[in-house]
């Protein structure tokens, strides 16, 4: 016989249609076998739904103050201790990943938002619209993020808003500066030189070449820029310009903290542990993303 | 490439302008002045005395463009908060400290983290590496300030190895820089570590070693090289910051450096001392980026920033 | 020596000559005995009593001379450059100040007005001029003669409507033209303070003020010879500084530490026995630590934490060297905008006042640092009345919901929102707002949010017409023992929009009585029973700060004062106050500290 095609018996039954490989479809089969990646995402997936389902493991409201029950070391009824207007910590803490994490994740999502089409463009189009958003990034990093949170909240008070809109301002310039980078670099690449020759159009190149081969260490920025939001907002609230009484959050109690920690460690012990967390959590996931979208990997 | 550097420092100059004007404005639009009011309101008469001293009775634009008339002469004014020294003699005398705290920490913490990165990276999932990245973790995740504490309390009051700060002697230099350093270390480790990761497991590393290669040559001479563009991207904004000083770390130790101005400035309504810390500070970040992309250049050679793209 | 150590020094001979040859090692390296006695000094005969520089005793038990070193913490966050109170009175630092010029009255320990550079003082039958006659001695150390043209040329810096001084409100309403002159109506030569003769200083006053001299504890004057030579910052430098007082200035680092030492030039009454004050910035967080390493001598009230305060409360050592004592007679308070809805109605603020339980916050937030106030007037300051007001708003949660109902808030519906603004409260008036905030939302069902504000932002939103601060929180406390200058806070149009027209005829009224002693108490007294019952304010805690300070400072400024209390009392080591002449360094201090400190 003469027929080049496979003869259909030699094919395993499951795989008489070969199925499109998609990039996620790789990315999640990969991802999954990363066991610390796996560690990291569901660290972050407990700590979304403490946030979300916070009231019902929370045993005290995280506002309710009782006097004769301050700074109490962790106990049976207390599991974390109180602070220092006998405020129950741990109930505190569960409510803090709400806030924490609605500031991290919004500031990196408006981040995003901002970031990426800058950086696609300063990177892609080069030239003079390279020139001009770099010149606004550089621009935007010297004003300081304290200057423009004292501004907002002297115009619309203080408040969670404020906060993540004054971070997000001053979020983004990384974001854009590492794509810019990795685009910078990655342009004059064969592959891309490759698409350009069979005739890819510019912005299929963007999205479909350059934008995935640049996500590894955005990612990783995305995944550190959490809890640097969670910093951020902690040192904002610090100097009295973040988030109001009594809302917790996690960088708010450890600033509270602060004149309490020689001797009541435990209120700063644990914010900051979960600040920690929170942290190892993304890097893991972020990492575990990084590996599992490398399309150089061969698994 | 000259045509290049010589259109970025003219940015420079541009950027340096807007930033002045966009600081300018932001900062007068922050309610309050430079006058101290504790206990009772100042009349409105001293008030105005005080507005008027400091020229802020006249219409915006023009303080503006007296400000940068005596600027353009090398006169940054006077600080409200410090009267009797001119702001550039305030920061003449301040800056050199952070500056020299910024730079140990610096060729501390860099090189100790491009090695644990490595050291990481090459002993991929092995013990080394969690310790590596368990260690990264502690510096970035707690914050500075409580580190420097806990050194405070641990090194001086219960050991009493150190005096619980000061300036003016080499081992003043050891608590700062370990509670300053292990940030960008931390920092510097991640990203080196995920950046050689990526780079290890391209086709020209592999093709590198199938020709021989042995492995320290294949990591410093190939894998290191490409490595290096994000990781300038990350580190090299840590260096503005670091230079300029930290508020936290240089009053927990006693430093007398330039960081507390930055904070302490905006909150004493210190207009001169706001403008020149800022345009101080716009002014290295822009010389860093084009000193990044300069370095972008050098690290690998496929980078053409002259050049549009096609 | 450990008991894991000793079995292993036993058995090993190498170990032993090993620590022997370290021992000696760090022998030979330890820092030289005691350096030679400074020059100037004769040694003293055994048996002898030692007088310092000036020619002061020193007390038996006092420590050799060089030691006589004081080490007081200031704010190394704050920049100043002046330490002169006529150039600047906020943003020094903390730092201690008004060392280097007498000032006409000061304050002993027992808060009592004494003769300083005015040796006596009387005032006319009209109560307006008073006069005021000069030490002689008194020298600048350049040579020249301290006069009453130099207290003139201070008081007329301050009025300078170019100086833009920052307490010129000290004196709205006393000195005559004093108000005029900063706005510019008038020249400054013409406020009512003159010099008669050299010696003799005259001021003349809006109407009677017979407490003058307690306001003139803050008359430390500048050198009119220095003004005009080198300006008002002349003593930001040493080459230009010029003192008259106590100490002169040895050396300034900016931004690090001022260094006092004794001026042998000085002919005035307050001698010191300490010959060395030495002023290190300190950064929050590290004091007590500093304290501990006995870097510095002196911890103030102000920088100890929540933290640290449950240190010394554990600490037998600690709590010895732990002094209350009643500062500037500080009281707390919550305030609100009186004048607009829903604070108008006296019974909404009615109902927060029985909404706040100050006995259980004060025993339990407050702790040591503060006594629940039940008026404004703190027990010890002059006609103080807080029995008589204890019972006025007990904590009382069912009476507070009946008012609030009754003024058409049944259960907090309808209340708008607020937002309790505090003035970068540090963390215990911090913690008594939080707990407050929780009761009213839990009892009151009113949402209350707290915002701990930026200081500069809060003070602008207080003082906007109309005022931008519909409940906040704030302290006050003396700048002279008189209820005048307290209850002058309420005046209307002050600094709260709280405005009760008898109230300001009553206040107005006593302060410038002089004769009748009983007749002006009753008045000041009624006048702070409108402001309790009225509820102009919520008070929260009376201040009762204690400084820690080490076993070796000892002196009779720090005995008990005619209440009992120990302690260095306000206005601590400085020019305003006879404190001074009565503190020394004890030989004590040889079991913490071997040398001076440099």
């Amino acid at each position: 016989m003469s027929s080049t095609a496979l003869p259909q018996s030699r094919l395993p039954a499951k795989e008489k249609e070969l199925k499109q490989r998609s990039l996620l479809g790789d990315a999640m089969r990969r991802f999954a076998k990363n066991k610390l990646a796996m560690a990291g995402f569901c660290l972050v997936a407990l700590l979304v739904l403490i946030a979300i389902f916070g009231d019902l493991i929370a045993p005290y409201p995280y506002d309710e103050a009782n006097v004769s029950q301050v700074l109490q070391p962790p106990s049976a009824e207390h599991w974390m201790g109180t602070d220092q207007v006998g405020r129950d910590e741990f109930s505190r803490l569960v409510y803090g990943a709400r806030i924490s994490l609605t500031v991290g994740l919004s500031v990196q999502f408006i981040a995003l938002c901002i970031g990426l089409p800058l950086g696609l463009a300063a990177g892609m189009l080069g030239g003079k619209v390279d020139w001009l958003i770099m010149r606004m990034v550089e621009v935007m990093t010297t004003i300081p993020a304290l200057m423009l949170a004292l501004l907002l909240i002297a115009i619309f008070g203080s408040g969670l808003a404020n906060v993540i809109i004054a971070l997000g301002l001053v979020s983004w310039l990384d974001v854009c500066r590492l794509l810019r980078a990795q685009l910078l670099s990655m342009r004059e690449r064969d592959f891309v030189l490759a698409a350009r020759t069979v005739g890819a159009t510019q912005r299929r190149i963007a999205v479909n070449h350059l934008l995935p081969n640049s996500l590894a260490p955005l990612i990783v920025s995305v995944t550190i820029g959490v809890p640097a939001a969670i910093f951020a907002e902690a040192g904002l609230s610090f100097l009295g310009l973040g988030i109001n009484d009594p809302l917790p959050s996690w960088g708010k109690m450890v600033g509270d903290a602060l004149p309490y920690m020689r001797v009541y460690w435990f209120l700063s012990v644990y914010p900051t542990f979960f600040i920690a967390i929170t942290m190892l959590g993304f890097t893991f996931m972020g990492d575990g993303l990084r590996d599992a979208f490398d399309t150089s990997m061969n698994r | 490439m000259l045509r290049y550097i010589l259109g970025r420092l003219i940015g420079i100059v541009l950027v340096l302008l807007v930033v002045s004007i966009i600081i300018f404005l932001l900062m007068h639009a922050i309610p309050g002045g430079p006058f101290d009011e504790d206990k009772m309101p100042l009349p409105e008469a001293a008030k105005a005395n005080i507005l008027r001293k400091y020229g802020l009775d006249k219409p915006l634009y023009e303080q503006y463009a007296r400000y940068m008339w005596a600027v353009l002469h090398g006169d940054f004014g006077i600080p409200f908060q410090s009267p009797t020294e001119t702001v550039v003699g305030l920061i003449g005398r301040t800056w050199p400290n952070s500056l020299v705290l910024g730079m140990v920490t610096l060729l501390i913490a860099l090189p100790l983290g491009i090695l644990a990165g490595a050291l990481a990276a090459t002993h991929q999932n092995t013990w080394i590496d969690y310790t590596a990245t368990f260690v990264s973790t502690i510096g970035l995740t707690i914050p500075n300030f409580i580190i420097a504490i806990w050194l405070v309390l641990f090194v001086s009051v219960r050991w009493k190895l150190l005096p619980t700060g000061g300036w003016g002697h080499w081992y003043d230099f050891i608590m700062p820089v370990i509670a300053l350093g292990l940030s960008p270390l931390a920092l510097t480790s991640r990203y080196t570590r995920s950046s050689l990761l990526e780079v290890m497991r391209s086709d020209f590393i592999r093709t590198a070693r199938a020709k021989g290669l042995s492995g320290h040559q294949v990591l410093w001479g190939h894998v290191m090289k490409n490595a290096l563009i994000p990781l300038i991207t990350i580190v090299a904004p840590q260096i503005p910051n670091l230079i300029t000083g930290t508020i936290f770390i240089e009053s927990i130790y006693r430093i007398p450096g330039l960081g507390q101005f930055f904070v302490t400035s905006i909150f004493r309504r210190d207009y001169p001392m706001i403008m020149a810390t800022l345009l101080l500070v716009a002014l290295l970040w822009s010389l860093i980026y084009l000193a990044t992309d300069l370095l972008y250049t050098v690290v690998d050679p496929r980078v053409r920033l002259d050049k549009k793209a096609t | 020596m450990n008991k894991a150590i000793a079995p292993m020094f036993a058995h090993n001979a190498w170990l032993w000559a090993a620590m022997l040859i370290l021992a000696l090692l760090v022998q030979a390296c330890a820092p030289a005995a005691a350096p030679a006695a400074p020059a100037g000094e004769a040694p003293a005969a055994a048996g002898e009593p030692v007088k310092n520089v000036l020619g002061k005793e020193m007390p038996a038990d006092a420590a050799p001379l060089d030691q006589q070193v004081y080490v007081y913490p200031s704010r190394n966050e704050i920049t100043f450059t002046t330490i002169d109170f006529y150039e600047q009175v906020y943003q020094r630092g903390d730092a201690l100040t008004d060392l280097l010029s007498d000032s006409l009255t000061r304050l002993d320990k027992n808060f009592e007005i004494q003769t300083g550079a005015a040796t006596e003082w009387s005032v006319d039958d009209t109560g307006l001029i008073w006069t005021f006659k000069l030490d002689p001695n008194l020298m600048w150390n350049d040579g020249t003669p301290v006069t009453a043209n130099d207290w003139v040329a201070t008081f007329q810096y301050g009025a300078d409507p170019t100086h833009a001084w920052d307490f010129t409100w000290y004196f709205n309403g006393v000195i005559k033209n004093w108000e005029k002159a900063v706005a510019g109506e008038v020249p400054v030569t013409d406020i009512g303070v003159t010099a008669v003769d050299d010696h003799t200083i005259q001021f003349e006053t809006q109407t009677p003020a017979p407490y003058l001299p307690a306001m003139l504890i803050y008359s430390t004057t500048l050198s009119k010879k220095a003004l005009e030579t080198t300006g008002p910052l002349y003593n930001s430098n040493v080459e230009t500084s010029v003192s008259s007082g106590p100490f002169k200035l040895a050396e300034w680092t900016k931004n690090q530490r001022v260094v006092y030492e004794i001026n042998p030039d000085y002919k005035g009454t307050n001698v010191p026995y300490i010959q060395k004050v030495i002023v290190p910035g300190y950064g929050d967080g590290t004091v007590l630590a500093a304290y501990e390493n006995n870097e510095i001598d002196f911890m103030p009230a102000g920088r100890i934490s929540p933290a640290d305060m449950q240190i010394i409360q554990t600490d037998p050592d600690l709590q010895t060297q732990y002094h209350p004592q009643n500062g500037d007679f500080r009281t707390w308070y919550f305030f609100f905008d009186s004048q607009q809805p829903p604070f108008n109605d006296l019974r909404v603020r009615q109902a927060f006042a029985h909404a706040y339980d100050r006995e259980a916050i004060a025993a339990n937030v407050v702790k040591q640092a503060g006594i629940p106030a039940y008026s404004y007037l703190m027990p010890g300051f002059p006609d103080s009345n807080s029995a008589g007001f204890k019972a006025t708003y007990p904590y009382d949660i069912e009476k507070a919901k009946q008012l609030l109902a009754d003024a058409g808030f049944p259960n907090g519906e309808g209340f708008p929102k607020q937002t309790l603004k505090l003035r970068t409260a540090a963390a215990i008036p911090l913690a008594v707002a939080q707990a407050y905030a929780s009761t009213l939302n839990k009892e009151l069902g009113i949402d209350v949010e707290v915002s701990n504000m930026e200081f500069k932002t809060f003070m602008e939103e207080l003082n906007a017409k109309p005022t931008g601060i519909q409940f906040g929180q704030i302290s006050y406390g003396m700048d002279f023992l008189d209820p005048s200058n307290m209850l002058g806070v309420f005046l209307s149009n002050g600094r709260h929009n709280w405005n009760n027209a008898a109230f300001d005829t009553l206040v107005k009224e006593a302060s410038s009585m002089t004769g009748d002693p009983a007749a002006r108490t009753k008045m000041f007294q009624d006048a702070e029973k409108l402001l309790v019952e009225d509820v102009a304010g919520i008070w929260m805690h009376h201040e009762t700060p204690g400084d820690l300070y080490k076993p070796y400072l000892k002196g009779a400024a720090l005995e008990a004062d005619k209440n009992g209390m120990a302690a260095m009392h306000w206005p601590g080591y400085s020019g305003f106050s006879t404190n001074l002449q009565d503190i020394y360094i004890s030989n004590d201090v040889s079991n913490f500290r071997s040398t001076p400190p440099q």
